[in-house]
């Protein structure tokens, strides 16, 4: 079996679509390390500038309002509410001057906890989250801000804990491990997956071209099944390779950060956001990833048996990483009971970090019930890939 | 008919047909006998125009060559190779297949039903051909070539996996298609089988195109030419050669040893039988030279 | 070529390939409707709730003043408080079911947002509104539902509505589904050489026989949009085949859906016949089926890594197979603004055909076909 594996995993790395896809990989990490990370413009900024505005025309207010009985409700009510929060963003603004990063995460935690207490009710319906949320055609503003703004509290409040090295980097989620948790987010667990379709799609049917030469093999078609899905899982783990070029262009630019940075979690309580390990979240989502992996192989063994076509592997595959368009509705998860369906766990950073069961508005898609579902899908198609392969009349070729 | 001229072809400095000129007329069965990998794939292949030749020319008919690929599209329609077995569609069934070849050939399509009968294919050539042995999968390629109809047949390995029956039951099909008029270029390692139907045999050895009878004059003679017997020592040998110095010893490289008769009458005949018995032999046979024998002779020698 | 192409009719019949690509095409159908009805898209009242909050962060960047044309705030100013105003009272106008004012303010809203482009300051709020090709795209619409007089629907999946969309959707990614349908166009041949080498037929014939059998496959994937639709007449109505879609075309002007869909149409057999010719092609330049993909898509997304190539080649066909974003003007919108005209994007296309075509006929031929 060893050697079958040998001979597979051989096969496997020589094929000329399997390199193009590593290839295609490096440059698309080099292109984003170079280019398009350097534009990245979070809307949560250390901008002194800002600060300095938004406090000096606040303190000017302060110091010259009047107040008495004619005074306009709103000018009561910013009154009430500026003093606290102009205290907090005095804070942040001396902090940041005297580059004393500590003191100033904090008094930032404490202004984005503030901020949002106020905001999120909006009893005045005058008081706004940052701007840049607020984009055309952006109906769900309000509660992206919200999110946001917890978030940041949160996370600024772990940093005045933590240990470790602060750096406006950092603040801006700019250093590569947190550039990887950005990316997680977003759409690095889509590449890995489609990666995997891609290097898994043919690893059962390309022996079709030369059957003679393999179907004498002493070995069964099931376990001849189990080391393709083997070598097939080991080839796209070795996608992450030319992937953390990319990283370390990252890192050599910002800084690499390190694996204490805080990661938030959200969860529908009363605190919204917990935190989490840097090197805890990465490591969860390399298992969700892996089980990703798995689901991914034994679903293409189950169609190449079942099949036979590689098309109908490529177009079957792709359709369990895109499903979730079709029904994803921003909270109406749970009217839809997402969490049963494997295809809703397919934004894994996101399940993680809990931002999807914040847009769907549920409390079911946790890492917990990802691995649940994942790992019994898996399970299922792999024994009915055991039940055909294990039939009499079943060819594997 | 067809007719190479001056074919020369080299792969990579070595020379694997050397200025072959030959002409193969309508009616005849061709057959070309070597050892792996001495060109007769490779000639195949020149005449089909899938390798460009170094030098010279195949011309059909007297009138058309290779010169452009309207002209080849033209050669095709008259000189066909047969398919590979592993080349077949395997998700669609037998008879697909032939009606394929007939509509591309634009033949006679009466003659699918024909030829399925003939080759007594008619149980299985409505499933898959992926479902198919080898042995099916041999005589549907040819059958696809017989239902192509054309002037010219080209069959590399025609008898490759086939049970005895069924090499009969082709080699029938082809003296037929002979008598028809078409011409027939079969390469095989079934000797015997060949030596039956073809009208000429040719060697190849060094690039060039030996003729049998060349070598072997006797050959297509029909009366007893040679003595061969099985096995013999080598002490026998030299016994032989001393008590009948007129005639030729020829041992070959598969442990046979033929004497040459020809020309001997009854009475010396009988002689050369008295001393094989006289010395226990009991594994000799009468008769003429075999294409086996003349191939052992001939590429013995290196 | 008849005998090579009933020849092809046998194989593809009997390709399982085509099968899937077909349950995909209505797989497809099928999951836009869901999707269609989940987003609730063509939503007005919701699309214009999320226009005022817009304008309200807008305005929130400046001092609240006096916005009456004889008060001291900005001309930006003014005019963005303006467009509140107009937005609050389309939504006035939805709600109290007034379809002919929300049209007449629709195109006040358009003129005086056409106004602010040019007004000093209006970088800072560009993300707040819309763009100058979407406004002028939503100015052209308006103006012809004024002129023709069809009332605004918002049933976006009534049939012909919701073919629009479905084409709209579907032509952006057209080139990507015929590139992974046809990527093993040649390689599939391949395993069969000793058959084909032998044909009394040209390559180029063969080619073009080739290329005529998946031509009517592609047929029956765009008949079969229209066929999966059809239940939407029974659940929601067949909808206006005239209504209109605002479409740039080197102007900005209004399709009715019949005319969008045909050019959609028509661009789509383009773009199939260009995919499968390429297929050909790389297939038999790089003898891989996934080579031959990756390159096909490189080759797509390549105008989009790099826009300001389409500037400097606009007749590179691969600009435009993304031809629902050309109809939108959306190369307009970049930074270095390029006009491409959806005609000439079909000309160009039409020429690479024919340069393709003319490359088999002269290059390749089945005779130096190997086994790979």
């Amino acid at each position: 079996m060893w050697a079958y594996f040998k001979f597979e995993f051989l096969q496997f790395i020589s094929n000329r679509k399997n390199i193009a896809i590593y290839v295609i990989l490096l440059f698309f990490s080099c292109d984003f390390a170079l280019k398009i990370a350097p534009t990245y413009n979070p809307i949560e900024r250390v901008d002194v500038s800002e600060i300095e505005a938004r406090y000096l025309t606040r303190e000017a207010f302060l110091n010259n309002v009047v107040i008495d009985e004619g005074t306009h409700y709103l000018s009561s009510f910013a009154v009430s509410i500026f003093q606290e929060w102009n205290e907090y963003e005095g804070e942040r603004l001396e902090a940041i001057k005297q580059h004393n990063l500590k003191e100033y995460a904090e008094a930032t935690s404490k202004w984005y906890t503030y901020a949002d207490k106020l905001t999120f009710p909006n009893a005045m319906g005058v008081l706004y989250y940052n701007p840049g949320y607020y984009t055309f055609g952006n109906i769900y503003a309000t509660m992206d801000g919200h999110y946001a703004y917890l978030y940041s509290a949160s996370r600024y409040k772990a940093y005045t804990e933590g240990k470790s090295n602060l750096s406006v980097n950092v603040f801006e989620e700019r250093t590569a491990l947190q550039t990887l948790q950005r990316l997680l987010n977003s759409y690095l667990p889509l590449i890995l997956i489609v990666s995997c379709i891609l290097l898994t799609v043919d690893i059962v049917l390309k022996d079709r071209r030369n059957p003679t030469l393999l179907q004498g093999l002493p070995l069964s078609d099931w376990r001849k099944l189990i080391v393709k899905g083997l070598v097939s899982l080991l080839g796209s783990l070795i996608s992450i390779i030319p992937l953390s070029v990319g990283l370390l262009i990252i890192g050599g630019r910002n800084g690499f950060g390190d694996f204490d940075l805080p990661v938030p979690i959200y969860s529908s309580g009363k605190d919204a956001f917990s935190n989490i390990l840097m090197g805890e979240y990465l490591v969860q989502n390399m298992l969700f990833i892996v089980f990703w992996f798995l689901f991914i192989i034994s679903l293409l063994l189950f169609v190449s048996v079942l099949l036979k076509n590689e098309f109908a592997n490529l177009v079957v595959g792709f359709m369990f990483v895109i499903a979730e368009f079709i029904y994803f509705e921003r909270g109406l998860g749970a009217v839809w009971n997402v969490q049963w369906y494997p295809t809703s766990y397919v934004q894994v950073g996101q399940i993680i970090s809990g931002y999807r069961n914040f847009l769907y508005g549920s409390e079911t898609l946790t890492f917990g019930s990802g691995i649940l579902v994942m790992g019994l899908c898996t399970f299922i198609f792999l024994v009915f890939t055991f039940l055909i392969s294990n039939q009499r009349k079943f060819k594997l070729l | 008919m067809i007719e190479l001229k001056n074919i020369a072809v080299q792969f990579s400095g070595r020379d694997i047909l050397k200025d072959i000129s030959v002409m193969f007329n309508s009616g005849e069965i061709i057959g070309l006998v070597a050892p792996n990998g001495t060109g007769k794939s490779t000639l195949m292949n020149v005449i089909m125009n899938y390798i460009n030749p170094n030098t010279g020319k195949v011309i059909l008919n007297d009138e058309l060559e290779y010169t452009n690929k309207k002209n080849e599209v033209k050669m095709h329609q008259l000189v066909s190779m047969m398919p590979d077995q592993s080349d077949l569609y395997n998700q669609i069934s037998g008879k697909e297949h032939l009606k394929i070849y007939s509509s591309m050939w634009n033949s006679n399509p009466k003659l699918i039903d024909n030829t399925i009968q003939e080759l007594g294919m008619a149980s299985y050539i409505h499933k898959s051909t992926g479902t198919y042995s080898l042995g099916m999968r041999q005589r549907l390629c040819f059958a696809m070539q017989i239902v192509s109809d054309t002037q010219v047949m080209l069959m590399d390995e025609v008898m490759n996996g086939l049970d005895p029956t069924h090499v009969e039951l082709i080699s029938q099909i082809l003296v037929k298609k002979k008598s028809e008029g078409k011409t027939i270029i079969v390469a095989s390692h079934l000797l015997e089988n060949l030596e039956k139907y073809a009208d000429r045999i040719f060697f190849i050895k060094n690039g060039e195109l030996i003729l049998v009878n060349s070598i072997s004059p006797g050959f297509e003679e029909r009366e007893i030419t040679i003595v061969r017997i099985s096995e013999m020592t080598d002490k026998l040998k030299e016994e032989i050669s001393k008590e009948f110095p007129e005639t030729k010893v020829q041992s070959l490289s598969n442990g046979t040893t033929l004497l040459d008769v020809r020309g001997y009458d009854s009475g010396e005949l009988g002689n050369i039988l008295a001393f094989l018995k006289e010395n226990q032999i009991t594994e000799f046979s009468f008769g003429k030279v075999t294409l086996n024998d003349l191939y052992s002779m001939f590429y013995q020698e290196e | 070529m008849w005998k090579m192409l009933r020849t092809f009719l046998i194989l593809e019949k009997s390709n399982k390939k085509n099968i899937f690509a077909c349950i995909i095409v209505a797989l497809f159908v099928f999951g836009l409707v869901l999707f269609v009805k989940t987003e609730d898209l063509g939503n007005s009242v919701i699309e214009k709730s999320g226009e005022y909050q817009s304008l309200s962060s807008a305005l929130n960047r400046f001092q609240n003043v006096d916005a009456t044309d004889s008060g001291n705030g900005s001309d930006l100013y003014k005019n963005l408080v303006l467009q509140q105003q107009f937005v609050a009272k389309q939504r006035m106008a939805l709600t109290m079911n007034l379809p002919e004012l929300f049209l007449d303010t629709a195109i006040d809203l358009a003129n005086l947002r056409a106004q602010s482009f040019d007004m000093e300051g209006f970088d800072d709020v560009a993300i707040y509104l819309p763009s100058k090709v979407e406004n002028q795209l939503g100015s052209v619409f308006y103006q012809y539902m004024k002129e023709t007089g069809i009332l605004l629907t918002i049933d976006s999946l009534s049939f012909f509505q919701f073919l629009a969309y479905l084409f709209g959707v579907l032509g952006s990614v057209w080139f990507i589904f015929m590139c992974i349908y046809s990527c093993g166009i040649m390689i599939e041949e391949f395993q069969h050489t000793s058959l084909i080498k032998g044909y009394p037929i040209a390559f180029d014939k063969y080619v073009v026989a080739k290329c005529t059998s998946s031509m009517l496959i592609v047929g029956v994937f765009l008949l079969e949009l229209f066929v999966c639709s059809l239940p939407l007449v029974y659940f929601k109505g067949l909808g206006n085949p005239s209504y209109p879609i605002a479409i740039f075309n080197g102007i900005f002007e209004a399709y009715p859906i019949y005319k969008y869909i045909g050019l959609s149409i028509l661009y789509m057999i383009s773009i199939a016949i260009f995919a499968i010719l390429l297929s050909v092609i790389l297939n038999v330049l790089l003898k891989n089926m996934y080579l031959t993909l990756f390159l096909e898509l490189l080759l797509f997304i390549f105008p989009m890594l790099f826009p300001n190539m389409m500037n400097l080649v606009p007749y590179n066909p691969f600009n435009y197979l993304n031809f629902p974003n050309i109809l939108n003007g959306q190369t307009l919108d970049l930074e270095n603004p390029v006009i491409l005209n959806s005609t000439y994007g079909l000309l160009y296309i039409w020429m690479s055909i024919a340069i393709m075509v003319i490359a088999v006929k002269l290059f390749l031929t089945t005779g130096k076909l190997k086994r790979v």
